[in-house]
């Protein structure tokens, strides 16, 4: 058995799948060659372009380096070691071997299927940039580097998942990163072994001091523009290969009321909408809760026209106020995750069942009120101007209706309270999640539920103690 | 530091006056009539004096009170005004649990509940009770702003509606009056021991005894004008409004279209209050922490918080026989701790100067 | 373990939360168990409290806009026993958060006002913000009757009180809390408006300001309201009577029943919680003048000539105390920008432009007509030994060493003075 074909076979007793592909080939003066790559995340006709055309001149008695002078592709290593070969493999490379060498080359074909720069679907904008993440680690860091030219970025990767081999990069600026924060992240991700790393979410938990909480604890972002900005602020960015989603640590509850909008408008504008995101999720939360409370336990709140009128709706209703909202929540809920999970063309017959047939219907039977299904449609509207919340706020909304409806407005107060001095003192890696009001840090608050024209923000926020604090230097003349 | 100079400011302007706003009023006029608002100030003034004396105290020291103790009295001492100071608190706070009791079934419910629904706030003390300064320092961060808006809000509501000219003439109470007015309010009165027990635990920097001391005289200026405001509303019927902050924004003239917003802005100001609570029963743990030495805060405060379970289910329709004993008797645990420890504090071996 | 035993925890709670949330079940008393009660009118009848609620009774409707007025009246010896009969008869909860309107019968003027109204201000049993107002006859009956305004009776006497009208100077409005801090003053001394209720296009108070001395307190105006009342009052207990409760009729059914319309120009004085006069029209007008904060209003008087009406801007007014040397003097203060609005005259429009430049002589009957009608409040002050002007407060509060000298014996010595400055608004 010649040396080739032991290789081959000591790489396909390992991978013995039948998309590993083993393609065999010959110089013009007959040296023999095999290229081993996993069929379709390698590149064939880059394997034929760039490998087995330049080999055909390849002579019997020539040695390993000639052999690489003439391979035309700029990513070729050499290797002495099988398994590290498999693993290329597997990451879509190629590995070439030689007749007649024990030694190989790993060829860089890989090119797994992936989709074109999109706008995310859930972080559109009308002004700014459009470019969204994709699945692709490399593409996405590409977008990265395309931001950010910087000598001082830097970008480390950790594998993560034990069969996944996920690769995860963490990106971050040297200097304006807090000192050890990257080692930190990097020890914490490496210290679980899983199986398989689908998507970013993994890692959140993996990186989250608490990660049971409720509560988020590492921001999410799809666009290269917010993730670059977070970075030159002092985060530590994470790219995970197979996930649109990257993340950014330290994690602060007012970055999920900033839009990326927000810096590409008007400072007016942008702080309106800021304090309106936080009203609506306020709202959105605590409305059907202070509905049901007002029913059952303090009438008073409600203005006396109004009451009449809700009185009059919810008259001869068979339900119980706060069943009524219940079984109202429980449809929006139901609604809500069959439309996403329907395929579209079923998607118009759901809007008719769920409008007509529910909505109307229902409060024709005298099942549920008009009110009712008013400010359970408001709310839920009020959630989605925060959609990164809307995992936490949904279930809070639950939470504060179940409260509300058993211990009436003093449980919500005291709930609400009980939420204060939980976040109060919850931090990850040294930075408090209700920053920058508790602590209250006095400069970081021109770019928190206000944003300030950018001007006044010269420097980096104090949270996350850079040491390279200022971001922008201007011409004081001109301010 | 677990808490700084300007988280202890915002607890002293805010709590000091959410403290103030239920039945101290209909308390103090009862007693001293229309001027008890000279009630009020004076136990303000006093108290004022004491605040700056231990903030002054800490840009002395470096040391907690408790190793101010240690240091003069020795270990075994130390622990035991520690105690006293437990329970100091802990009785301090009886009246106003039971009070917002009170408060709770008159603001939140129409029909008078159970006792049940207010006992929930104990899982809430439980669980804030167990933690520290840091927590303190920082729920007073979001406590403040909330406070200054719900305030300002009710009195822009208020304001309206009052008629100074009600507080006239001033003075003509009899001294005794008066100041049997400021001796019978006194068991509300704790904030010096509040900062006795920050200290040490904050980073004092020039100027800041003036900003507390400050702090705390502009909560006494807030609590003597929503007094003057609420004289200035009910006039001769002072003394029979109860739960005195939830009667005075009634007469704006938008409630009439928009309903009791009043209410709203009050269930906002209640976190603020319950955070106040809270606070001394925080502190009652710490102290018994230091007094036993035993770190995990989360038993001491489920065994704090089961005592005032306990005397709240017991005490639950005695509020005037406990209220009416506090008023004559407590003003002399509230001399000797608020006062006098402080004071004398200042005799303990306070060690290097910052 | 501790992880465990908190998982535990938390699961506890929230079953215990789902039990309550869907079972209710500690005595609460929710929106479809209550009654909202937007007025109530108290009568006194053989020593019984005969409270009559105008009771807001939703029916279902998808709209929300279908809601029944009922009078509901219960009897007691107090209103509490009152609306706690009312409860045992309909079965809601009865809440007077939402009650605006406190309406009290003639038939209460022969008794102490707070025992009439005594349970409104216990400890949280009412918001001190209800408007009181007294009428002509039983007030259950002025609750029954049809408004040709709006289909709720209460809400169009609300409408002849409210805070415009006030400012007009036509209407003294007070409160249950306005009353009580009256009446516990040191003039002890307080009023609400009196309503009479007429049937529209007649008004039988016409002649207005022909009983100048008012309406004495012994006068008990309650048996002629009462039979007024009484044929208006179309249901079956709602009559003059009232002796039945318990019984209830519809606002809006009230069969072939007329509408009447609601006037509010008189007021009722009290003097130590009784009842002591009723100030007509042009009195109450010059004692609002005097207490109400203003803003532009009607003023009418004769001149030897004509009759004119001032529009009246700019207007200010109000009580002044002085103690010179022992000696009170009291000064009755009004100033205004006036402009002729109207005079019993043929009009030529060409000469309107002089409405803003009046000659002297008739800014002086004006001012003149305010001097007659402040000096006839006062005499009606002095006479009923009722200070609704609040001089004994003022002396109180400024000049309080004189206070126990003077107090018993002010309206002797007082000195009065006018300070009433008329002028043309341009």
């Amino acid at each position: 058995m010649t040396t080739l074909e032991k290789n081959i076979k000591a790489i396909k007793s390992v991978l013995s799948s039948q998309d590993i592909l083993v393609f065999e080939f010959k110089s013009e003066a007959g040296k023999k060659f095999a290229a081993i790559y996993a069929d379709g995340i390698a590149d064939k006709q880059l394997l034929g372009e760039l490998v087995v055309k330049p080999l055909r001149a390849v002579k019997p008695d020539d040695k390993l380096e000639d052999v690489k002078q003439l391979l035309a592709s700029p990513e070729v290593k050499d290797c002495d070691k099988i398994s590290d070969g498999i693993k290329e493999i597997s990451d879509g490379n190629a590995v070439l071997f030689v007749d007649g060498e024990k030694d190989f080359f790993i060829i860089g074909l890989k090119c797994p299927p992936v989709r074109a720069v999109a706008e995310p679907p859930t972080q559109i904008t009308v002004k700014g940039p459009r470019e969204g993440f994709i699945e692709d680690v490399k593409t996405n860091l590409g977008l990265i580097r395309k931001r950010i030219k910087s000598d001082k970025l830097q970008i480390k990767t950790v594998k993560v998942g034990e069969r996944s081999d996920t690769a995860v990069a963490l990106v971050y600026i040297d200097g304006v990163c807090p000192d050890g924060l990257p080692e930190k992240i990097e020890k914490e991700i490496a210290a679980n072994k899983i199986d398989i790393v689908p998507d970013s979410s993994y890692i959140s938990q993996f990186i989250a001091k608490k990660p049971r909480s409720l509560f988020k604890r590492c921001g999410t972002c799809e666009k290269p523009d917010i993730f670059c900005a977070k970075v030159c602020e002092g985060r530590v960015g994470i790219v995970a290969d197979g996930s649109p989603i990257a993340l950014t640590v330290p994690y602060m509850i007012v970055e999920d009321f900033q839009s990326a909008e927000d810096y590409y408008i008007t400072s007016y504008r942008a702080t309106t909408l800021r304090i309106l995101r936080l009203l609506s999720v306020i709202i959105g939360v605590i409305l059907p809760a202070l509905y049901i409370s007002a029913q059952l336990f303090k009438i008073q709140i409600i203005p006396l026209q109004l009451l009449l009128k809700i009185s009059s709706s919810v008259a001869g209703l068979a339900l119980s106020p706060s069943v009524e909202m219940f079984l109202t929540l429980f449809v929006l809920e139901v609604l809500n995750e069959a439309s996403i999970r329907m395929p579209k063309y079923v998607g118009l017959a759901l809007s008719v069942v769920g409008a007509l047939v529910l909505g109307d219907t229902a409060v024709k039977a005298g099942i549920i009120s008009t009110p009712a299904i008013i400010i359970i449609a408001f709310s839920a509207i009020c959630l989605y101007t925060v959609p990164n919340l809307v995992e936490t706020t949904t279930t809070l909304r639950w939470l504060f209706l179940i409260i509300s409806g058993s211990l009436g407005p003093f449980g919500m107060v005291l709930f609400a309270a009980f939420l204060i001095c939980y976040l109060a003192t919850e931090q990850d890696y040294g930075v408090p999640l209700m920053a920058p009001f508790a602590p209250l840090v006095k400069n970081d608050l021109y770019d928190s539920m206000v944003k300030a024209n950018i001007n006044n923000l010269k420097r980096r926020p104090e949270v996350f103690r850079s040491k390279n604090k200022v971001r922008l230097q201007s011409d004081e003349n001109k301010r | 530091m677990k808490i700084n100079v300007r988280q202890i400011c915002f607890i002293m302007a805010a709590y000091t006056v959410v403290a103030r706003l239920l039945l101290f009023p209909m308390e103090l006029s009862n007693i001293s009539g229309r001027d008890y608002l000279f009630s009020a100030l004076a136990g303000f003034a006093v108290q004022t004096v004491v605040i700056w004396a231990v903030a002054y105290l800490c840009s002395r020291t470096q040391k907690t009170f408790f190793q101010l103790l240690e240091d003069t009295f020795g270990n075994i001492v130390a622990r035991i005004i520690y105690g006293l100071f437990a329970l100091f608190f802990m009785a301090g706070t009886l009246v106003p649990i039971l009070e917002h009791k009170l408060y709770v079934h008159a603001i939140f419910y129409d029909t008078l509940p159970s006792l049940t629904v207010f006992l929930p706030f104990f899982f809430f003390a439980v669980f804030a009770a167990s933690k520290g300064f840091k927590n303190i320092g920082r729920s007073a961060d979001i406590c403040f702003p909330l406070f200054a808006l719900c305030f300002v809000f009710i009195m822009v509501m208020s304001f309206g509606e009052a008629k100074f000219a009600e507080l006239l003439p001033v003075f003509k109470t009899p001294v005794t009056k008066i100041f049997g007015g400021t001796v019978a309010g006194a068991y509300r009165f704790v904030e010096p021991c509040w900062l006795l027990m920050f200290m040490g635990h904050f980073e004092y920097k020039k100027g800041d005894a003036a900003k507390i001391t400050v702090s705390y005289a502009v909560a006494a200026a807030l609590v003597l004008l929503f007094l003057a405001v609420l004289y200035g509303i009910y006039g001769s019927i002072t003394p029979s409004r109860q739960f005195a902050v939830s009667k005075t924004a009634l007469y704006f003239p938008a409630i009439d279209m928009l309903g009791r917003i009043d209410l709203l802005v009050l269930y906002v100001m209640e976190i603020v209050m319950l955070f106040w609570l809270v606070l001394n029963i925080q502190l009652a743990v710490q102290c018994i922490s230091e007094c036993t030495g035993y770190k995990d805060k989360f038993i001491i405060s489920l065994a704090v918080n089961a005592v005032f379970i306990v005397l709240t289910v017991t005490l639950d329709h005695k509020f005037s026989a406990v209220q009416g004993f506090f008023a004559s008797w407590f003003w002399i645990a509230t001399l000797l701790f608020t006062v006098i420890f402080p004071l004398c504090a200042w005799a303990l071996k306070k060690g290097a100067k910052r | 373990m501790k992880r465990k035993l908190t998982v535990i925890l938390y699961w506890v709670i929230i079953i215990a939360l789902l039990g309550l949330y869907f079972t209710n079940d500690f005595g609460i008393v929710d929106i479809h168990k209550t009654s909202i009660i937007t007025a109530i009118g108290v009568d006194i009848e053989n020593d019984e409290v005969l409270v009559t609620a105008e009771v807001a009774a939703p029916q279902p409707s998808q709209s929300g806009d279908n809601i029944k007025y009922t009078q509901i009246q219960g009897s007691g010896l107090n209103i509490a026993d009152a609306m706690n009969e009312i409860k045992s008869k309909t079965g809601f909860y009865p809440r007077l958060q939402f009650c605006k309107l406190v309406l009290i019968g003639d038939s209460c003027k022969e008794h102490e006002l707070f025992r009439v109204l005594g349970c409104l201000y216990r400890k949280n049993y009412s918001e001190l913000t209800a408007i009181v107002a007294m009428c002509k006859g039983n007030a259950a009956d002025m609750l029954a009757f049809k408004s040709p305004v709006t289909d709720i009776t209460s809400e169009s006497i609300l409408n002849i009180l409210s805070h415009e009208l006030e400012k007009t100077a036509t209407v003294s409005v007070a409160n249950l809390k306005d009353i009580a801090m009256k009446a516990f003053s040191p003039s002890k001394a307080c009023y609400m408006p009196y309503i009479e209720s007429n049937q529209p296009g007649t008004s039988e108070n016409g002649g207005n300001g022909e009983n100048i001395g008012g309406e004495q307190g012994g006068q008990s105006g309650g048996s002629s309201g009462g039979n007024q009342a009484g044929g208006q009052g179309g249901g079956q207990g709602g009559g003059s009577g009232g002796g039945e409760s318990g019984q209830s009729n519809s606002g809006n059914t009230g069969g072939d029943m007329q509408a009447m319309e609601f006037t509010a120009a008189k007021t009722a004085v009290f003097a130590d919680g009784k009842f002591k006069t009723i100030l007509q029209e042009k009195q109450a007008f010059a004692m609002n003048t005097l207490k109400n904060e203003l803003d532009t209003i009607s003023f009418g008087f004769d001149t030897e000539e004509k009759h004119y009406t001032f529009g009246l801007k700019s207007v200010k007014g109000g009580v002044d105390l002085k103690v010179k040397d022992g000696i009170p003097e009291v000064t009755l203060k009004f100033s205004a920008k006036a402009q002729i609005q109207g005079v019993k005259e043929k009009v030529n429009p060409a000469k309107t432009i002089n409405d803003d430049v009046i000659p002297e002589d008739i800014l002086k009957s004006a001012a003149d007509e305010l001097k007659t009608r402040y000096t006839e409040i006062m005499e009606i002050s002095k006479t009923t030994e009722c200070d609704f002007l609040d001089i004994k407060s003022l002396l109180y509060r400024n000049y309080y060493k004189y206070y126990e000298a003077l107090e018993p014996v002010l309206f002797e010595r007082l000195k009065l003075n006018f300070d009433i400055n008329i002028g043309s608004i341009n």
